[in-house]
């Protein structure tokens, strides 16, 4: 009797150790997935931003979009993932921030840690992301090295800061505040939208993109379909990049990224209800098939903040809005005499920031855990606030600092001839599509 | 060479190459740094040469 309950006793410990190991490498296979597909973002947004150039530009185009995820990735593991975990408290150094220094024995294979590896990939391919936003914004007319010191800036240091403030379980600005934003609108979106934006304003229009009067003109990139398909490549990515969101709890429920309980599946009602409203809300305003895709980001960025909460047709309705709006700011900063060659302000900058706001106005009085506060107005506005003077202030300073050193714009004659005629050795269309002359 | 920090994997942990090595680490990252940093100022230089070649000659 004894012996077979022994026996039982080490059949369970073993039954224990095995469903655990089975937990954490689920866990794992999860997020290596979420990885894949946001990769499929970086193939939607070259295909974009190829799309959306005119045919003399098309190459240099796609390698500055390449470039941006190759200087990343690496920069994310010298200092990214070190700063996601020192900066929680704000400027202060935490303890933890020693796991992520790159010669931290964290840092590494190492088989009693099946987590940092993979959510630091998962951490970078958001960085990546955060960078590309910026990247079509500036697209015909950016220096390649300013461009790559840029990305470096906003994909390893800004928005990773932001996101330890207001994206990690002990962020002060939900510690503080009760600031909510399980899908990243604010930490990744609106700093982007608000970087570039910054970055604009210093690097000016194209050539022949505003009138003496101060009129804008069209410059259409030279593949609609190109772009359209890319942008729904980028709907796709999300997918994955949302996925990565949510925290894979081994055993337990899903959290998101605060360590309030939450599913995947609230996350598929939301996500595609927010992009349907999205891309109605566009078309209704438009009828355009560029903005109903953007449209249709838009309302996915609109409903991240509050993903876990949303009642489906609020999503839909945050989404709608957030999409009809979109156009509008895109003409105001058009507007004010910036040219954004793709829309990214108003897209992912106005996006991100009705995201948060809408979360203060619909999805106040949610709670938090460990006595932290709920969810409220004001504390949405604060963030939003945060994220908006981090993201602007670095990327005007930033490209200000290059622009005095003369390594943000191209010359004009090698804008006026093109950047792959200037420096790629390469033909786009060697047969067929010819760029138009010179504009 | 010998780049392997265990002689088994019973008990192993961190295991990748040099782990036991802190200043082979530090010259690795050090190397990876420089060649960030040394292609960014790569790229500088012949994108810098074709503009004043497009500036000079209107081609490159």
């Amino acid at each position: 009797m004894e012996q077979q309950i022994a026996d039982l006793t080490a059949k369970l410990a073993a039954l224990e150790a095995s469903t655990k190991m089975s937990g954490t490498i689920n866990s794992e296979v999860f997020y290596w997935w979420c990885i894949a597909l946001m990769i499929v973002i970086h193939a939607g947004f070259l295909a974009y931003e190829m799309g959306a150039s005119r045919a003399k530009n098309v190459l240099a185009s796609g390698i500055k979009n390449i470039l941006a995820f190759a200087f990343i990735v690496p920069t994310f593991f010298f200092f990214g993932w070190w700063i996601y975990l020192a900066f929680p408290g704000g400027i202060t150094v935490a303890d933890a921030a020693a796991d992520g220094l790159p010669w931290a024995q964290k840092m590494g294979p190492n088989l009693a840690d099946n987590a940092t590896g993979i959510f630091w990939g998962a951490f970078a391919l958001f960085a990546a992301t955060t960078a590309s936003i910026m990247s079509g914004a500036v697209i015909e007319r950016i220096r390649m090295t300013g461009f790559i010191i840029l990305a470096i800036f906003l994909g390893s240091v800004v928005w990773i800061l932001g996101a330890s403030w207001g994206w990690h379980p002990s962020g002060w600005l939900t510690t503080e505040y009760g600031f909510h934003d399980v899908g990243a609108a604010g930490c990744v979106h609106l700093i982007a939208g608000a970087f570039a934006l910054g970055v604009l304003i210093n690097l000016g229009p194209r050539i022949g993109k505003f009138n003496a009067d101060g009129t804008a003109n069209e410059i259409g990139g030279h593949n609609m379909p190109m772009t359209v398909i890319g942008l729904m490549l980028i709907i796709v990515g999300f997918f994955g990049f949302l996925g990565g969101c949510i925290i894979y709890v081994n055993g337990g429920q899903w959290t998101n990224i605060y360590g309030q309980p939450t599913t995947l599946s609230a996350f598929s009602f939301n996500t595609l209800m927010g992009f349907c409203g999205g891309l109605i809300g566009a078309w209704v305003k438009t009828r355009d098939p560029f903005w109903m895709m953007s449209g249709g980001l838009v309302g996915i960025i609109s409903a991240a903040a509050g993903l876990d909460v949303w009642y489906p047709p609020l999503a839909f309705a945050i989404g709608f809005f957030g999409a009809f709006m979109a156009p509008i700011v895109a003409k105001m900063v058009e507007k004010a005499g910036i040219d954004d060659a793709v829309a990214a302000v108003a897209v992912h900058g106005w996006g991100g920031l009705w995201g948060v706001i809408a979360c203060g106005l619909f999805a106040s009085g949610y709670p938090n855990i460990n006595d932290m506060p709920p969810v409220s107005l004001m504390g949405q506005l604060i963030g939003a606030s945060v994220f908006l003077a981090l993201g602007f202030g670095s990327g005007f300073f930033l490209s200000l600092v290059l622009k005095m050193f003369g390594l943000l714009r191209v010359p004009p004659n090698s804008e006026i001839l093109g950047l792959d005629k200037t420096k790629v050795p390469l033909a786009a269309y060697p047969e067929g599509l010819r760029a138009m002359p010179a504009e | 060479m010998n780049t392997s920090p265990i002689t088994k994997w019973d008990g192993a942990t961190a295991y990748f190459t040099y782990a036991d090595n802190p200043n082979m680490m530090l010259a690795l990252l050090a190397l990876s740094a420089v060649i960030v940093v040394g292609s960014i100022i790569f790229g500088a230089f012949h994108e810098k040469e074709c503009y004043v070649k497009v500036e000079e000659n209107g081609k490159r």
